[in-house]
């Protein structure tokens, strides 16, 4: 099983609750008194208060400081009955890494290697971290990035950069 | 005669034929696979109706959302794992007949129910549709100020799970949709001097994070689990069969219809309620849940019923009812229109070629459901490791299209550990995205309004349609609270009497 979980003595409840529910009294905290004076700006004159940039954006911020309140209580009174989705057993980290390893590929040198050899790269990984162990199945890390890329640009007409030359 | 030689040049477009064939073969597809949903699928089809026109465009989306719809059932009647949540009632009668070798009439069952009930989902679009926009021309800000309070609160109130939870991701979704310039004075809001966040988030990186990132992080994060293999066996479906439970599927189909014109609701509840129905009227009653196929036709009959009724919000009032019907808004937006009663006026010809693709769609899913019964598991017996990694490419090459731009990729994988974080913490995805959309729609009818009435608020309560949305957007917060507190006192109950629920 992953994630905090309630003990039997704790009198939290449910851990993920009081996590996400501090987290997010946090994120209001700084939304109303740092993000929203200092990153909306509002012009001099106003008529009515409501028409301002800063209206909406205050609102949602106390009412998300209201409601972390709220989870962070709920998490305290009651435990989620319905978390089965929440809980699964965590794979090998190395399977974990590499796919992250994959986002990085992606992220980082699909302007610079394109599409197709990008494509290639991620997906060899993510192969390796499942891992994969049908060998004839690595040839569709080749043949996958080719044709979807193709798709794109060819037959949907969609700009991609797939190759760094 | 006109408009009608205008909608006909529309519609029979090859380009329309081929974008509802490919939608329902990839919305089959993909919605057979247990991992794979029809919304991450209609998310990842976004990017590829860009050069596309826009009957065809839409008509992707919505054969892709119909083919999904069905294919979800195929995977609950043959390993016992739904395609997508609202298949899940379709399981309780379908693996058992399963189980007896009897996979095909289930299958069969489910495909003839899901074809009729999108049938008359599609007919009552079609009428309920143009009325509703008829009503709507009389609408101004303040009316659809309070049109646009009543869906966020519904969709609230009924999602499913915490609705703290729900209040909090839709709060988000507003938010972020706050980000860029201001509408009105110009400033810039929240965008930290960056120009890509500017012109606002990009609708498509967020949605493609959000539905599609988040299963790959998890499967890599979890144990490897055995792939379960399919197949479809048995003998078809007998007329008599389909005869015996057709009040049944007509009657789901309709509670379908209704279910899903209301914003929030989704074909989950239409499923069960359609189920537990024919369940009641039944003479076989006592079968249900051992392998009745009436079952499966009572709860594919209400599932399907959603499809087309959750148009009618969408077409009619710009309103969408769940997340696919968002997706698609989303989609009208790429191609510079806008659903509501104003495209009634001004587009009729397009809203009708529409209708014709989507009548047609129903038809399509038979053929395509029929030969998916049958070559299905070479579509099943493809492992998730193999399908991951081709989704993670459609992600990333869909994102950087919008703006051809690696900033749109960090923006979906940020997204998409959003997502993965609110799958953890159980914050539900969908009221975020309603959220995303409506958030700007509720600021721009509340500045107009505000404008129109010279800044007094009485113009929020200027007439009966300002009462009636008050009112159900009252009632729908109240329901809200009943559910609240029915929970605490449901688990309060289960917590003094463990077992008793069981």
């Amino acid at each position: 099983m992953t994630g905090p979980q309630s003990s039997g003595g704790s009198p939290i409840k449910d851990a993920w609750d009081v996590i996400a529910g501090a987290m997010l009294l946090a994120f209001s905290l700084v939304l109303l008194f740092y993000l929203i004076p200092e990153h909306i700006g509002v012009p001099p004159v106003m008529q009515n208060p409501m028409m301002s940039p800063r209206w909406l954006p205050t609102i949602v911020g106390w009412l998300l400081l209201a409601f972390s309140l709220l989870l962070i209580a709920q998490g305290f009174l009651t435990a989620d009955s319905d978390d089965s989705g929440r809980r699964f057993e965590r794979g090998p980290w190395l399977r974990f890494a590499l796919m992250g390893l994959a986002l990085v590929v992606y992220v980082g040198l699909f302007e610079l290697l394109g599409a197709i050899l990008s494509g290639i790269l991620a997906t060899l990984l993510l192969f390796i971290a499942h891992p994969v162990r049908t060998w004839w199945v690595y040839s569709l890390a080749i043949a996958f990035p080719l044709g979807v890329s193709l798709l794109f640009t060819e037959v949907m007409n969609v700009p991609l950069p797939t190759l760094p030359f | 005669m006109e408009n009608l030689t205008e909608v006909l040049q529309l519609f029979l477009a090859a380009e329309n034929f081929l974008a509802i064939a490919v939608g329902v073969i990839v919305g089959v597809t993909v919605g057979s696979i247990p991992g794979l949903t029809a919304t991450m699928a209609v998310a990842l089809a976004l990017p590829f109706t860009f050069s596309m026109e826009p009957v065809a465009a839409i008509l992707l989306l919505v054969g892709i959302y119909k083919g999904g719809m069905y294919g979800g059932s195929i995977t609950a009647i043959l390993i016992r794992t739904p395609g997508s949540p609202a298949s899940a009632c379709t399981l309780l009668d379908g693996y058992p007949l399963a189980q007896q070798g009897e996979a095909k009439k289930a299958l069969k069952m489910a495909l003839y129910s899901s074809v009729i009930a999108d049938f008359i989902s599609n007919i009552a679009l079609i009428f309920f549709a143009a009325y509703l926009a008829k009503i709507a021309l009389n609408f101004g800000a303040p009316e659809f100020f309070w049109l646009i309070c009543f869906s966020l609160t519904i969709i609230i109130s009924l999602a499913s799970g915490s609705m703290i939870k729900g209040l909090i991701a839709a709060l988000l979704g507003i938010l972020f949709s706050l980000v860029g310039l201001d509408s009105v004075f110009g400033s810039q809001r929240l965008t930290f001097g960056n120009y890509n966040l500017m012109d606002s988030i990009s609708f498509i990186p967020l949605l493609i994070g959000l539905f599609a990132i988040p299963e790959i992080i998890e499967f890599y994060r979890k144990k490897v689990v055995p792939h379960l293999r399919a197949k479809a066996s048995g003998a078809g479906v007998s007329l008599g069969e389909l005869k015996r439970s057709l009040k049944s599927i007509v009657r789901g189909s309709l509670i379908g219809v209704c279910i899903g014109a209301i914003p929030g609701t989704g074909a989950t509840a239409a499923a069960f309620i359609s189920y537990s129905d024919a369940k009641r009227r039944s003479p076989n009653r006592e079968r249900f849940g051992k392998g009745e196929v009436e079952g499966v036709a009572a709860s594919e009959a209400g599932n399907n019923g959603v499809a087309g009724a959750t148009m009618i919000p969408l077409l009619s009032l710009g309103i969408p009812g769940d997340v696919i019907t968002a997706i698609i808004l989303g989609a009208f937006m790429v191609h510079g229109l806008t659903p509501g009663p104003l495209l009634f006026q001004e587009n009729l010809p397009l809203i009708y070629a529409l209708f014709l693709g989507i009548m047609l769609s129903s038809l399509i899913l038979l053929v395509v459901g029929n030969a998916a019964i049958r070559y299905f598991s070479l579509i099943a017996d493809i492992p998730k490791s193999i399908l991951f990694p081709i989704v993670l490419m459609f992600c990333v090459y869909g994102a950087y299209a919008v703006n051809n731009d690696t900033f749109d990729v960090w923006l979906m994988l940020g997204f998409g550990l959003l997502g993965y974080v609110f799958n953890r913490t159980g914050i539900p995805a969908a009221p975020f995205l309603i959220g995303f959309i409506l958030g700007p729609m509720f600021e721009d009818n509340l500045r107009r309004s505000l404008l129109i009435g010279s800044n007094d608020l009485s113009i929020f309560v200027r007439g009966p349609i300002t009462w009636f949305f008050i009112a159900l957007t009252v009632g729908s917060i109240l329901l809200a609270l009943y559910r609240f507190v029915s929970s605490r006192h449901k688990a309060k109950r289960e917590v003094s009497e463990p077992g008793s629920g069981v």
